[in-house]
């Protein structure tokens, strides 16, 4: 038997790379389904019929280009950032099971672990914006710390609401809850509200339309990576898409039944990870409907709308909880 | 926070307006792209299509249609187009034919005083180039442009027809009655 360190890392290295591959291959399906939503066809050429190689095609460009640091950068905080800002945003996938016993680390404290690391992406942007000493970097990833902190709370309050119907931090706990016809956390009415509410603090967590102020094109052209070339583009890009997958398939695994679903039990990965794109899906539909709304709407929703209204559903929730026992939802 | 009495209603306004854009979204979604994959599929041009101009050929005789009269470099806006005339016995010819495409406003003026149908536009806008110098059109590339593509609807005799005033039937009676000459018998009409 192989001593657990060794394990750990043999599985660590698997997850990594399908993480990796997954998320270069969540960008063609993006800018398909984008394509879809404007009438369009999207990549096509590269790698017939639609474009399969066309991620590869992307990479292998990322690679070739030239590294430029500014001159006036601060080098070492210039160069961490990527890293920093990937990091976290890979970690999050150390505790997600795709299915009973499949995954890294179940911890007992999943959903917290997931949480908090999550949110430790800021660190690495704002390292960006201010190692770039580029205003409009500066001024990017000034909003998106504004942002961040703003949609963490609502983010972390809806994501509670299935924990306090489960009664556990653990992922595969919270799943197991949800087990039986029309059991899954969004089939209730608190757990409806809550999957919206996540939904939407999904859409700022991620930066993305109608909340992406801190990359507005048309003000900031890339926001805090506008100074970033080449493969420390393609790291922050990949940790953007990584922390869009997760949080995807954080979704599908509270509200959504994780790997449950009909047929045999090796199906339970297909099923969470055509959950997970369904989130996905969801939220990039959401993104190409709507358009850029204003800082201050921006955090009115947050202060005055979704924090009060997840804060008053957790209460719910606990309270439904404590008078009903766990299964009444 | 005051409160709003039509708290409820503006609430309700957000929601429908939010489903109507992801409505308008979704019914792209389950339609067909509307794109057109250019190189491969070609959509059918307008007759009056106005593209790259060319040199044409007398359909009767075979031979080069320019007489080379000048008529469109003198006609042409941007000036792009020059012409030396060859004297012949019979007929003359256009010793050069130089037309710089790349300055070429498409405004087929030169199209409508052509007496003899010779410069004639074609049906494509195909002219991405590495070089601009390729854009420099010359004759013997005129002609051969001209028998690449297919060319447009419009000559210079068919738009001058088409231009025409119409001729009523009567005025033609009376001044036939009259044996007056042509001239005459166009002025009533104006």
């Amino acid at each position: 038997m192989m001593p657990p360190y060794l394990q750990h890392l043999i599985t660590g290295f698997i997850v990594l790379n399908v993480v990796i591959g997954l998320v270069t291959y969540v960008t063609l399906l993006e800018r398909k389904f984008a394509a879809r939503l404007q009438s369009r066809i999207g990549p096509y050429y590269v790698g017939r019929p639609h474009g399969w190689l066309q991620p590869i095609a992307d990479a292998l460009k990322l690679m070739m280009k030239e590294d430029i640091v500014p001159a006036a950068a601060d080098r070492w905080v210039y160069n961490l950032a990527p890293i920093a800002f990937l990091v976290p945003c890979v970690l999050i996938f150390a505790t997600l099971p795709f299915a009973p016993g499949l995954g890294v680390a179940d911890l007992n404290i999943g959903v917290l672990f997931f949480l908090a690391v999550s949110s430790l992406e800021i660190v690495g942007l704002f390292m960006g914006g201010w190692g770039s000493n580029n205003k409009y970097a500066l001024l990017s990833a000034m909003r998106a710390v504004n942002q961040i902190i703003s949609y963490d709370l609502p983010f972390v309050f809806a994501a509670l609401v299935p924990v306090v119907l489960a009664g556990s931090l653990q992922m595969s706990a919270i799943v197991e809850f949800q087990q039986g016809l029309f059991g899954w956390n969004v089939f209730s009415v608190l757990g409806l509200l809550a999957f919206v509410a996540f939904l939407i603090a999904t859409l700022a967590a991620e930066n993305r339309v109608p909340f992406d102020i801190l990359e507005a094109e048309s003000e900031l052209v890339a926001g805090f990576r506008v100074e970033y070339s080449g493969m420390k583009f393609a790291l922050i890009q990949l940790g953007e898409y990584a922390h869009m997958i997760g949080t995807s398939f954080l979704g599908a695994l509270l509200f959504l039944g994780g790997w449950l679903g009909p047929g045999p039990a090796w199906l339970g990965p297909l099923w969470f990870l055509l959950k997970a794109m369904l989130v996905f899906l969801v939220v990039t539909w959401v993104r190409w409907s709507f358009v850029r709304i204003r800082v201050d709407q921006i955090l009115a929703i947050s202060w005055k709308l979704l924090l009060p209204a997840t804060l008053l559903l957790l209460m719910a929730t606990a309270l439904v909880v404590a008078i009903q026992g766990p299964r009444a939802g | 926070m005051r409160a709003d009495p039509s708290f409820w209603a503006e609430t309700g306004q957000l929601v429908r307006a939010v489903g109507r854009a992801l409505g308008v979204t979704f019914r792209n979604f389950v339609r067909r792209p509307v794109t057109v994959q250019y190189p491969t599929v070609k959509r059918v041009y307008p007759d009056r299509f106005r593209g790259i101009l060319a040199l044409a050929y007398d359909t009767d005789t075979g031979e080069e249609a320019c007489i080379g009269c000048r008529l469109c470099e003198f006609i042409c806006p941007p000036q792009v187009i020059k012409v030396e005339m060859l004297k012949a016995e019979k007929r003359n010819f256009a010793k050069t034919f130089t037309l710089e495409l790349y300055s070429c406003e498409f405004c087929e003026l030169c199209v409508q005083v052509c007496p003899t149908d010779a410069i004639i536009m074609l049906k494509t806008f195909d002219l991405a180039t590495a070089d601009r110098r390729a854009l420099l059109l010359d004759k013997d590339r005129l002609h051969a442009l001209g028998l690449e593509h297919e060319p447009s609807w419009a000559t210079g005799n068919r738009l001058r027809d088409m231009q025409a005033p119409p001729k009523p039937a009567k005025v033609e009676a009376r001044a036939e009655a009259k044996s007056g000459g042509k001239a005459e018998a166009k002025e009533p009409t104006e």
